[in-house]
This record gives C-alpha cells, structure tokens and sequence, in this order.
C-alpha cells in the first residue's frame, strides 16, 4: 500500500522511492533506513521509534489519508518527550493564552509544518482529543490555533500529542502580539476587498460616461453618474488608500520625496480635480484613474508584505529561546517555579544543565560554560566566572547555575535583538531599496516635469491643461518599477519553499545567484549522517562490551553526529563533568577515571589516524572505526552544480584518509580535511578575499561560525538548531539536489528581475513624452500602467513553475 | 432613462453587500489559510463511529 500512495502523491521523494528498495526510507519522515535504528511496525518500515509511534497513532485514529494527501515527507519524530507540565500554570496561561466562550485559547508555533496535509492532520488529531473545542493549523505561517476547556483537558497533554506526532509546539511571544498581526492582516485584506469591489463599480460608471461618445447623454444623467461615481470613489481613496496618505505625511514631515508622495498626490489631484469638475459641469471626470491606482498599488504592496513574511521564521526562532518558566530560590532556599513575568531584579534563578537562561543576570558560586551562539554568534560555549554577566537565551552547558537577575523582560539583550530582527525585515532586502531610490529619483524629476508641461499647456490649450497633467503624473507612476522586485523575490521564495527550500534572509537569493564556489561540510551533509561503528580494537586487555558502554555513555550527551554510531548501545555509566572540544573530540569523567573520546593524540597521545579513539587517563583503551555512507543523490548533486559551472570544495572536521575516499567516490576534488571550525572560517575568508562568492554548506554544531562566514550559507534541516540559525537557507527535503535547482532558480530570479526593472523603467519612458504632448488621456494612462504592472507581475510569476524535467503530475 | 434611478441604486445596495460580505469573511477568518481547507474533501469517507481515538497512555511515547 505504501508504494502505490508514494509513488502516486506529488512528492519529492519520488526519485528516491523508483531508485531504492521497497523500503529504503522510513514510511514516516522518508528519511533513508539504516541497518541499526530500523523499526518494523505494521507493514511498514520507521528509521526510529518516534515515528513508528506517530505513524501507529495516526493509523489508529483513521488519518492515514495523511500520507496520500502531503506534497512533502515529515520531518523525524523525537522520540523523545518534552515536558509541558510547566505549560498547564496559570502564570503561563494568563500570559500566553485568552478567555474564549468555554475554556482558552492558545496560539504556538511550530517549524515541522511544511504543507497543506501536514495542518490538516494537526487539525485533526486535535480535534479528536476531548476538551478541544476548536483547532486550526496553517502550514504558512506555522501557527496551530487551540481552544480547549481546561477543566476537560490540560494544554500539556495536547501540546504532547503534537509533540508526539513530531510537531514540536513553542510557545509565541505572547497573545497581544499574535492578535496585532493578525489583526495587522486582516485591515489590509479589507483595504484591498474594498478598493477592489469599490474600483469595479467606479469603473462601470465611468464607462457609462465613456461610451457617450457623441456626447448626447443629458446634463442630468451625466451629472447623476459623475455624482454616484463620487460617492462610490471615496473610500477607496480615504480608506483603501489610507496607507498611502499616511505614507505621503511621513515623508513630508521627513522633508522627502517618496513613492507614496507620488501615489498620494496623483490620487488627491485626480480625486479632487474631478470633485471640483463635477461641482461645476466640466468636461472631464478622473474618479477612474484615481481609484485603479489605489487598487493596483494595494495589490502591489500585497505582495511585498507576502515577501516579508518569509522572512519571519527568524524572529520566531528568538522566540524559541526563551523558557516558559524559570526556577526561583525562595529566600528560605526552597525553589518554585514561576513565569518569566514574574521574575523580579534581585531574584535568583536556578538553570539546570540544558536549560535556557530566562534573564539577564550575574552569575553566583562557580564558573559555567554558556552556550551564547544564539545571542553573539560565538559557536564555542564560553565560560563565565562568578560575576560575570549570563544573558537571557543563552544555554547553560555541563551544570547548573545560580543566577542573580538583573535585567528582565524587554531589557534583556534577548528581546533587543528580537526587536533588531524585527526591524531588519521591517527594512526591504537590499534589491527592493535599489527599486525605491530610482524611484524616488524618477519622482524628484517628474514634479518639475509635470509643473512645466501644466505651464505649458496653460498658454497653448487651458482647457487641456489639468488633463494632461494629471495623464503625465498617471502614467509615468513608477510602480511598475516597486513592483518588480518584490513580485519576483515572492514568487521565487514560493517557488524554493515548494522545492523544499526555506530563505530565511532576503537578500540571500540575489547572492546565492552569484555563487561560484560551494564548500560542503561532509558529516550530515554529502554523508547521511548515520555513522556506523564499523571495527573495535582493544588495547591493554580491555573488556569489549565495557570500552563500547563507556564511549556510547561519553557520545550520549555530547550531540555530535557521531554520537550516532554509539546510539544502540546500553550504558550504565554515567559522564560527570563532560567537555566537548570541537575538533578534538570529549572528555568526561566516569567513576575516578579521566575518560577522552575523540582524535589519537587528544584520547590517547598517539599519532592521528583517522580513527576515534577512547583513553584512560592518557592511555589507549580502545579505537573505533567509524564509517558513513553517503547521500544516495549526494554524487548527482555535485555533478550537477559542477555542470552549473560551479566550483565543489569538501572540507571536513575528519581525518585524511576516510575524507578522501569519500571525496574520490562523490567527485570532488578539491579537499580540506582535519579542519577545526576556525581553519574553515579562514579558508572560506581565504576564497573571498580572492573574489569567490562562497555558498557554505553544512550542518553540524561546529558549522556555525563558517555558515555566518560565508556569502551564503545553506544548512540541512536533520542539522543542529543552531546551524540552521546561523543560515540563509534551510533544505527541509532530504535530497542534496535541491541545491542546484535553488541555485538555478536563484539565477533565473535575477534574470527576471533585470528583465522586470528593464521593462518598467523603458515603458516610463516611453510613456513620459507621449503624455506629455497630449496623446494620452488620464484613463488610458491608468490602463497602460495597469497593463504594465500586469506584466511585470506575470513575468515574476514565471518562477513558480518548475523548470522542465520536475513537472509535477 | 428613468430605469437608471432604479438600476443605479440598486447597484449601490449590492456593493453594500458584497463589501459587508467580505468584510465579515475576512473577520471570521475565512481567508487565513487557503490551503488547508482545500484537502479537506479529497480525504476518503471514514464513518464517524470507527474513527475513535486511540488511547492516550498506549501510545504516549
């Protein structure tokens, strides 16, 4: 059954599913199986427990449509169970939650939606829980909307459902913010509704009056539509256009010419040379002109805040950051746990290890390392004395804190770079700004323009004069020009989020077009991520078993993707006081004993050679071979961006030996191995500063700082949280060749653009002395530009489609 | 021509309408998500009655 459903659902997995066995991925998230982590449920095959379990839930409750109806594979379910207890306080609530006729309402976010299906059945699997008066997912924004009643039900218990089914659910920044957007939206969805339905009416008006050619129309009747058409107009310009009016107030009061500028005082001119027409039985009427303008603009400015929004997943992460509670120490040393509202300066808080920090603060009784990459950048966790400042956000690593706040709530650095970002995307990407400067040239140009042909025109034909102006300033509108960038940059984030490729920066794209040289980290990225122990030797007559439960205890909390290999081993042991040393490897003590897992001179003072070995104080105990198969389509992909005319570069934390073998089997030949993240960062500066346009892209912890490094950084999204931060792109499909088709989309983004800005800037003017000399009435003018805008839109939305080769059925 | 006094406010009244309709849409939420309602209907029928949720302890983790 399985395979039919695949085979037939519009999915990305369609290549691997025809090129591997009947169950070479898991049934659930599509990942590629492995010898050791595969679970048999039912008739089908799950790469982990998690998703077995979620599979097996969403069988019993009669949603296994799910798997037919997706566009795109889930992504893997942690197995693990998170903890909402805290979720259920009422601290919680009141701040995160409402008041809805029955129980509450809760807004979360989560990042594991990535299609239509994928809400539906969040939505579903809600609503069969009791207590759940209401639910509503959308896949777009990663929003699940819940109402339940808690006396039937607690959140806890929902937010573990979707836990379980593997969308991990965050708590939102708060439910005043959430309402604003939402509200923020709707305004501007009722603007365009009005302007759109106002602007029809209008027009049919006016063509009334359009078609009486012969001018035999009584003054009566003509009077009585110009009348009605006013009446129709005037929320469209008021109310529709408010924006726009707002706009032009602003940049007054900046003492600057602007687009709106232009857009407003078009609008005024033609609303109120009509309005005045009309009173006095003139020739001609513009309520037309005026009301396509306001239209076509809104929908233009539409587009643009949909091409924001992409860009919102990383305020979203910020969010992530910050912990639902905090433990605070009572004065009489007992701890209670309250909501970060609560928290007061002078408190002390208690972090455990792996815990977030919930406020700026000093640290008490001993040093701690801080896990910071969040808030600096800085991937290495950095040690903080007694005294010294922790930050909000940032997490506590090895042991517990005590921590005295100082600084809370909107204070902390956390929630200022929250705002940065939040202003960031409020700016327009680097390429929209161009499109506004020339605009705003076109503007400082065309008041003096429009003043002398009105000049003009006055002496030689009065009665002519405000029409042709009016026509001038219609006509060479630039709006087509602030159109074309925001529609194609849309289009094509469309298009990559389609493809299984989110842009988290705007400006990323036009970048990634320029790209020459890609750097690929190897583990997680051309590997599968899925290193498998291959031999154990002994040394010193060590017990085997014992040396494998004493690595796997050492790898259990370290996060390295070779933790992986150690994954199904039991082990009692337990890691006291563990330090993970990038590049090296992790020491930890067991009992008495010193232990160090990783390379041979940092394990066991040896000679490095490629294998992982474990030590004793210093001494051998015993060495792991690891090995890692490769990304079925990690080969095709590099041919691939090879034939882009690409340069391919593998540069990888590993030792020689393995590193080159695994470059000779995937192609490439330009190798770095036994690279520390700081020798990666230097290389990847090294190709800049000799004009490469670098793409980096990896996924592991020590990735970081060369993603931040790199002109545009690509991370995988199996790959550590924090790499994904740190990247412009995040691939959520598990195929490598995603990359070059974003890449070659990318390119055609910046065709398109030059295309649009070529277009929009000639149609200008050409359309500017044509007007000028009186060829062109005010409602043709509107027409032309509408035209315009309609064809610098389409041309964008060429990008949606598939390039030829992945059409979809 | 006098049809027009009839017509023309009776174009009115119907904008009126179709503006309050939209707007109460937009207010109920109509136009949020334009995705995921649309899968709805391409779901197979499953009676109501089999379509019991599983028990939560069975499969917490």
């Amino acid at each position: 059954m399985s395979v039919s459903q695949t085979a037939l659902a519009p999915d990305d997995r369609r290549g691997v599913v025809r090129t591997g066995a009947l169950a070479s991925v898991c049934h659930h998230c599509g990942e590629a199986l492995t010898a050791a982590g595969t679970v048999a449920s039912g008739d089908h095959l799950f790469c982990c427990n998690g998703c077995a379990a979620a599979a097996s839930w969403i069988q019993q409750a009669a949603l296994e449509d799910y798997y037919r109806l997706r566009s795109v594979p889930a992504g893997r379910v942690d197995a693990d169970a998170a903890d909402f207890a805290g979720w259920d306080r009422e601290v919680v609530l009141a701040e995160h939650s409402r008041i809805v006729p029955g129980g509450r309402e809760i807004t979360v976010l989560t990042d594991a939606m990535r299609c239509a299906a994928c809400a539906w059945l969040v939505d579903r699997a809600l609503h069969r829980i009791p207590g759940v008066l209401d639910a509503g997912a959308n896949a777009v924004t990663g929003r699940i909307v819940v109402a339940w009643d808690p006396e039937k039900v607690a959140l806890s218990a929902l937010m573990s459902r979707l836990n379980a089914l593997g969308y991990r659910p965050w708590l939102a920044t708060g439910d005043a913010r959430e309402q604003a957007q939402k509200q923020e939206r709707r305004r501007w969805l009722i603007r365009l509704g009005v302007a759109g339905l106002g602007a029809i009416q209008a027009m049919m008006f006016a063509e009334a009056l359009y078609l009486d050619t012969a001018g035999q129309m009584p003054l009566a009747t003509r009077d009585f539509f110009r009348w009605i058409t006013f009446l129709v107009s005037t929320p469209v310009v008021f109310y529709s256009g408010w924006p726009f009016l707002e706009g032009m107030w602003r940049e007054l009061r900046g003492r600057r010419l602007g687009m709106d500028t232009l857009i407003a005082s078009s609008t005024l001119l033609a609303y109120f040379a009509s309005l005045v027409e009309t009173v006095r039985g003139g020739p001609h009427v513009w309520y037309d002109a005026a009301v396509m303008f306001v239209l076509l603009l809104l929908v233009a400015r539409m587009f643009e805040q949909r091409a924001r929004r992409v860009a919102s997943a990383q305020v979203d992460a910020l969010a992530r950051a910050r912990p639902a509670l905090a433990t605070r120490e009572r004065d009489d040393g007992r701890r209670e746990q309250v909501a970060l509202a609560e928290l007061a300066v002078g408190d002390v808080v208690r972090v455990a290890s792996g815990e977030s920090v919930p406020a700026d603060g000093v640290v008490l009784d001993h040093a701690c390392g801080f896990d910071e990459a969040l808030i600096t950048g800085e991937s290495v966790p950095v040690q903080r004395a007694p005294g010294a400042t922790a930050l909000a956000g940032s997490l506590c690593r090895e042991q517990a804190a005590r921590i005295r706040v100082t600084r809370v709530g909107n204070d902390t650095r956390l929630s200022q770079l929250t705002r940065l970002v939040e202003q960031a995307q409020g700016g327009r990407p680097a390429l929209a700004r161009v499109a506004e400067r020339v605009a705003s040239g076109f503007v400082l140009v065309l008041v003096p323009c429009a003043l002398a042909v009105y000049a003009w025109w006055q002496q030689h034909d009065p009665a002519r004069a405000l029409e042709v102006t009016l026509a001038l300033l219609v006509v060479s509108c630039p709006c087509a020009l602030s159109l074309a960038i925001p529609t194609a940059l849309t289009a094509a984030h469309g298009a990559l989020a389609r493809m299984g490729v989110l842009g988290l920066r705007g400006d990323a794209l036009s970048a990634l077009a320029r790209v020459d040289r890609v750097v690929f980290d190897k583990t997680g990225t051309l590997s599968n991520g899925r290193p498998q122990l291959d031999t154990v030797g002994i040394f010193n007559g060590t017990d085997p078993d014992d040396a494998l439960a004493i690595a796997a205890a050492l790898e259990r909390d370290s996060g390295h993707p070779l933790a992986h290999a150690f994954s199904d081993i039991h082990s009692d042991h337990r890691a006291e006081q563990l330090h993970s040393i990038p590049g090296h490897g992790i020491e930890a003590r067991i009992g008495d004993a010193g232990w160090r897992l990783g390379r041979a001179e940092f394990a066991a003072g040896g000679e490095d050679d490629g294998a992982l070995w474990l030590g004793r104080d210093g001494i051998a105990v015993a060495r792991f071979t690891i090995s890692e198969a490769m990304r079925e389509d990690a080969r095709a992909a590099v041919e691939a961006l090879q034939a882009q005319g690409l340069q391919v570069e593998l540069c990888s934390g590993d030792a020689h030996a393995p590193v080159r073998r695994f470059a000779a089997a995937i192609g490439i030949d330009t190798v770095r191995s036994r690279q520390t993240p700081e020798q990666k960062l230097t290389h990847v500066r090294d190709l800049q500063s000799r004009g490469d346009v670098v793409a980096m892209v990896g996924d592991g912890l020590n990735d970081a700082p060369v993603l931040a490094g790199a002109d545009v950084s690509i991370a995988m999204a199996e790959g550590a949280a924090l790499a994904q931060r740190a990247a412009d792109f995040v691939v959520t499909s598990p195929s490598l060749l995603r990359i070059p088709e974003a890449i070659a989309l990318a390119r055609r983004t910046q065709v398109i653009v030059r295309q649009n800005l070529v277009w929009a800037l000639g149609y200008n003017l050409l359309a500017l002395p044509l007007a000028a000399t009186g060829h062109v009435t005010p409602w043709i003018a509107a027409v032309g530009m509408a035209l315009s805008s309609l064809l610098v839109t389409l041309n964008a939305l060429r990008l949606g489609r598939r390039p030829v080769g992945g059409a979809r059925p | 021509m006098t049809i027009l006094l009839l017509l023309v406010p009776l174009s009115l009244v119907l904008l009126g309408v179709a503006i309050w309709a939209f707007v109460w849409a937009v207010r109920r939420g109509q136009f949020d998500d334009l995705d995921t309602p649309a899968i709805d209907i391409l779901r197979e029928d499953a009676p109501p009655a089999a379509a019991k949720p599983p028990q939560e302890s069975a499969d917490a983790d």
